[in-house]
């Protein structure tokens, strides 16, 4: 039922004299209806992941390896052509700054409706038709003069319902939100948040959201996957990864979360160190030098993602260290 | 296992360890290692380095003196004897084209320096009295560059012309000095101010503009809070700030002022032969192409390649000093 | 939108009656007496009678003082009257009627020219950024931007006549159709098109790395779309605005194509009435000249808004 597989994806890119490992090999899959998060800091690769697999990625970069299966088809081997008709109709995305995401030279309803008229082959008007309903469903009311209006004269939190709506247009199998509320104030990242959540309920595409930050997906994702330089060091269903996280560095994540309500009053906690450069790519654990249970293996060798000990029956929760961290035991 | 995690304290000296050394360049260290890796760049700075070096001893190295005619050589083509070839009044072309180099280069410089000097005081001005001042001056700026240039020249030259002229003659009538019968006079004094008056409103929209938004930048408005002197504020920040423009200004600024010299020349209303300057030479050439090509080829090949190179120089400096971030 | 327009018609009109104050007093204060200069250039051996003169000056109202003369000066410019040549006592407004029209059609047609194919190079050349096309491209605008007009112009006459002798000398004025006129119109055109490629080169280079390109890009739609509906506006704005100046350039640039191939135009009127200091005439190519930067400026500023929406509303935003 995984309308997404993919396989041993990696990623780099090309600088002056040197090329970033920005994705190191991972593997994951998607199933229909899904939402799954990918969580890391800024840096680790998430969005480089996630855009690989529709190929929009900048010209300094180059997919080195992989399999990308989309609905049964590898879709890395497919023309130009083929995967422009995948692109916004059958997977699409909505970026982090919507305000340099839409045309501003171009009204609101000429750029909601593009996908629609070049995919479907709609009518301008029928487009249009299609584009109020999801307008509506996004929470517009005034849409007639919505459509006459260009970016710069909604507020950020329009301006990210219309980018929604838009990608919504073609019913795509799978949305993949990069970041799609770090650009807004809080409250409106709530409603965005709340937004998001209602579409997933009514609507049967599959959501991948991106974010870093850990408090915004407890009680909206169904799955997380917490990335880290370039790798996948953490796989569960979102109450597990709560309830039990296994990798050093989604504890460490989950605990620097500051708590308002808590019985002692402790230090804010953070993480030493900082993340390693990715000019190559690491032999052993990218995150041993910052990690306090590290043990001789994990400078020697890169973990992979195994099924964590004590849950040889659960198969959704992975990760991949070399310690069992309920213990400090090496595995 | 100790609960590292809920302490902070030594996250600084990892911090430390973990920050290499960064090399690091001065700001025009950085744009001139730029500059150089352009090769039109230099190429350009090369012929324009070389220009300005012919322009101060090349009277002395002339073949032959750019006055001198020689009426059984007229138009003769390029030889050893004449490099490149000679005029209808027999005098030699590439010594009256080396001196031609040394009017460009005389000319532009000083109405370049001049109008930048305007440029600078009145851009000043504007941006720290501010208020009407300011916009009149913006006004007046925008004023005199929305006017075509040859044609406020042209109309200035006409009209100043007959009363400089009679001023001289008066002059002379009263000193009996013999300098004041140097017509040519006239018209290099007119042509030099029209062009230096047509220049200055862009240097000093420039400088104004430089002023304006360094000042407001909040590492200026940092140092203010902490007390620097405006003349501090000057010296240390608005000056190494601005250069970057302002060099490129002055570059395209000399080679544009070259160009309108040679315009005017050429139209006849610059300098005037027997003067040499490319303008004029080539207006001669023009009139006997068909049969003598050198005449004007010379002049035009030459006025030609110099623009070229203070166009790719303009480019390089552009690209050194204000670099964009492109992939 | 019609208040923006106003705005700009109250801020050029003053412009052009100050600019024809200024060379009127310049004239005026400088050039000296006409009545006197069509004596002294009278053919033959015209007596210099100074009480025949101030009789003639009276007459034509030429002792009333400056403001006044002014004054009188703007009534029959309202009315189309531009007065008389000095030299060939014909009427200003007939010669410069026949001789506006070639510059104006030269004019616009290398405009023209120079703008389709200067903005379609630098396309191209953005669109092959870092390869040999581009650095082709670019390396010719650069090389080409300085040289003046009648550097070019003769050089290339020189080539295509003599060099590999494809033409004629190139020399009058056959009308636009005429294959005389294409080098001329080359020569005007070349060195404004470097401007234009540099401008449209430079600005889909940064109209690439936009987000919004990004967001089209999702959306699966071809190339092609992409760039005709989302990067020829942001493309064309500052292409637009260097156009005026060019315009404006051309003013100049048509003085000196006309001497060079001699094409009887306002540029070569402006010449020949400047040296023989044909006032009438040298006022009336002023007058001319500041309506058409005024015309071409406000221009501009019309197609802007209609181009970029952002010029006109100033922060409409409402709340989410």
């Amino acid at each position: 039922m995984a309308i997404l597989e993919v396989k041993n994806l990696e990623t780099t890119f090309k600088q002056r004299k040197s090329k970033i490992h920005a994705v190191n090999g991972v593997s994951f899959s998607l199933r229909k209806g899904e939402m799954l998060a990918v969580v890391g800091e800024s840096g680790c690769g998430k969005s480089v992941s996630m855009l690989s697999i529709v190929n929009l990625l900048p010209p300094a970069a180059t997919i080195e390896n992989g399999q990308i299966f989309f609905d049964g088809q590898d879709i890395r081997k497919m023309n130009k052509r083929d995967m422009q008709h995948i692109r916004g109709n059958k997977i699409s995305m909505i970026f982090q700054e919507p305000m340099t995401s839409l045309n501003p030279l171009m009204k609101i309803s000429a750029q909601v409706s593009e996908a629609l008229i070049y995919h479907k082959k709609l009518s301008k008007s029928q487009a249009l038709e299609r584009s109020t309903e999801l307008l509506e469903l996004v929470g517009f009311s005034n849409i007639r003069e919505l459509f006459n209006e260009y970016p710069h004269q909604l507020s950020g939190g329009m301006q990210q319902r219309v980018m929604i709506a838009m990608a919504l247009t073609c019913d795509p199998q799978v949305l993949i939100c990069d970041e799609a509320t770090t650009a807004l104030d809080v409250t409106i990242q709530a409603q965005i948040v709340e937004l998001i959540k209602n579409l997933h309920a009514k609507l049967d595409s599959s959501i991948i959201f991106i974010t870093h930050d850990l408090g915004l997906i407890a009680g909206m994702v169904d799955r997380v996957i917490v990335m880290y330089s370039g790798f996948f060091v953490e796989e569960a269903l979102v109450d597990d990864l709560y309830d039990d996280p296994r990798h050093p560095y989604t504890i460490g994540l989950l605990k620097s979360i500051p708590k308002i309500r808590g019985k002692e009053v402790t230090r804010l906690a953070s993480i030493e160190g900082s993340p390693p450069d990715l000019l190559e790519k690491p032999q052993f654990c990218p995150f041993a030098p910052r990690c306090r249970y590290s043990v001789e293996r994990c400078w020697r060798e890169n973990p992979v993602l195994t099924i964590v000990p004590g849950k040889d029956n659960n198969p959704t929760h992975k990760a991949a260290c070399w310690v069992d961290t309920r213990n400090g035991v090496e595995k | 296992m100790k609960d590292k995690i809920d302490t902070i304290e030594n996250t600084e000296t990892n911090y430390l360890t973990a920050i290499k050394d960064i090399p690091s360049n001065s700001l025009m260290k950085d744009a001139f290692l730029r500059l150089i890796a352009n090769k039109g760049a230099v190429i350009g700075f090369i012929i324009i380095s070389l220009l300005i070096l012919v322009a101060f001893i090349g009277p002395y190295i002339t073949p032959y003196d750019f006055l001198s005619q020689n009426l059984e050589m007229r138009n003769q083509g390029i030889s050893w004897a004449h490099p490149f070839g000679t005029d209808d009044l027999g005098r030699d072309i590439l010594s009256r084209v080396i001196y031609g180099a040394r009017t460009a280069v005389i000319i532009s410089i000083s109405i370049t320096v001049t109008s930048f000097l305007i440029g600078i005081v009145v851009g000043s001005i504007g941006a720290y009295v501010g208020g009407n001042v300011d916009a009149f001056i913006v006004w007046f700026i925008d004023l005199i560059m929305s006017i075509p240039s040859l044609l406020l020249v042209i109309v200035l030259n006409a009209s100043l012309k007959p009363p400089l002229m009679r001023w001289m003659e008066t002059q002379y009538l009263e000193t009996k000095n013999t300098v004041f019968r140097e017509t040519i006079w006239v018209d290099f004094v007119l042509v030099f101010a029209s062009l230096a008056l047509l220049k200055w409103p862009k240097a000093a929209r420039i400088i104004r503009a430089q002023i304006l938004s360094i000042r407001n930048k909040n590492y200026v408005v940092a140092a203010r809070a902490a007390g620097v002197t405006t003349f501090g504020i000057l010296w240390r920040y608005i000056i190494p700030n601005a250069m970057g423009p302002v060099i490129v200004l002055f570059s395209a600024t000399l080679g544009e002022a070259m160009v309108l010299e040679s315009a005017f020349s050429f139209l006849g209303v610059g300098v005037r032969p027997p003067m040499p300057s490319w303008g004029n030479m080539i207006s001669d050439g023009l009139r006997v192409w068909h049969l003598y090509p050198h005449i004007l080829a010379a002049p035009a090949a030459v006025l030609a390649i110099v623009t070229m190179a203070f166009s790719f120089l303009g480019d390089g400096l552009n690209d050194a000093l204000n670099p964009r971030q492109w992939e | 939108m019609w208040k923006y327009i106003g705005n700009r018609l109250l801020l050029w009109i003053p412009t052009v009656l100050v600019v024809l104050l200024v060379v009127y007093a310049l004239v005026f204060f400088g050039a000296g007496d006409p009545i006197k200069l069509i004596f002294l250039r009278a053919p033959g051996d015209v007596a210099y009678n100074p009480e025949r003169i101030e009789a003639i000056r009276e007459a034509a109202g030429l002792n009333r003082p400056f403001l006044v003369q002014f004054w009188n000066y703007l009534l029959h410019l309202v009315q189309g009257d531009f007065g008389n040549s000095l030299i060939s006592g014909r009427r200003v407004g007939s010669i410069i009627a026949n001789a506006f029209p070639i510059t104006l059609q030269l004019g616009l047609a290398a405009t023209a020219f120079l703008a389709i194919l200067g903005t379609a190079l630098g396309v191209i050349a953005a669109l092959n950024h870092n390869r040999w096309l581009d650095n082709v491209i670019s390396a010719f605008a650069m090389g080409i931007w300085g040289v003046p007009v009648f550097v070019s112009g003769p050089l290339l006459m020189m080539f295509f006549v003599k060099g590999i002798d494809i033409m004629d000398v190139p020399y009058g004025w056959h009308g636009l159709f005429d294959s005389m006129v294409i080098l001329p119109l080359l020569v005007l055109a070349i060195t404004p098109m470097a401007l234009i490629i540099r401008q449209s080169r430079s600005a889909v280079l940064e109209v690439l790395g936009e987000d919004y390109i990004r967001t089209a890009r999702s959306k699966g739609i071809p190339n092609i779309q992409i760039v005709v509906r989302h990067m020829m506006k942001p493309v064309l704005i500052p292409v637009v605005s260097q156009l005026g100046l060019i315009i404006i350039n051309m003013l100049n640039n048509a003085v000196l194509i006309e001497t060079v191939f001699g094409i009887p135009g306002l540029g070569q009127l402006a010449v020949k009435s400047i040296t023989t200091s044909d006032y009438p005439v040298i006022l009336a190519l002023v007058f001319i000249g500041s309506t058409v930067v005024v015309t071409v400026n406000l221009l501009v500023d019309i197609v802007f808004p209609l181009l970029d929406p952002r010029a006109l509303s100033k922060k409409e935003t409402k709340q989410a």
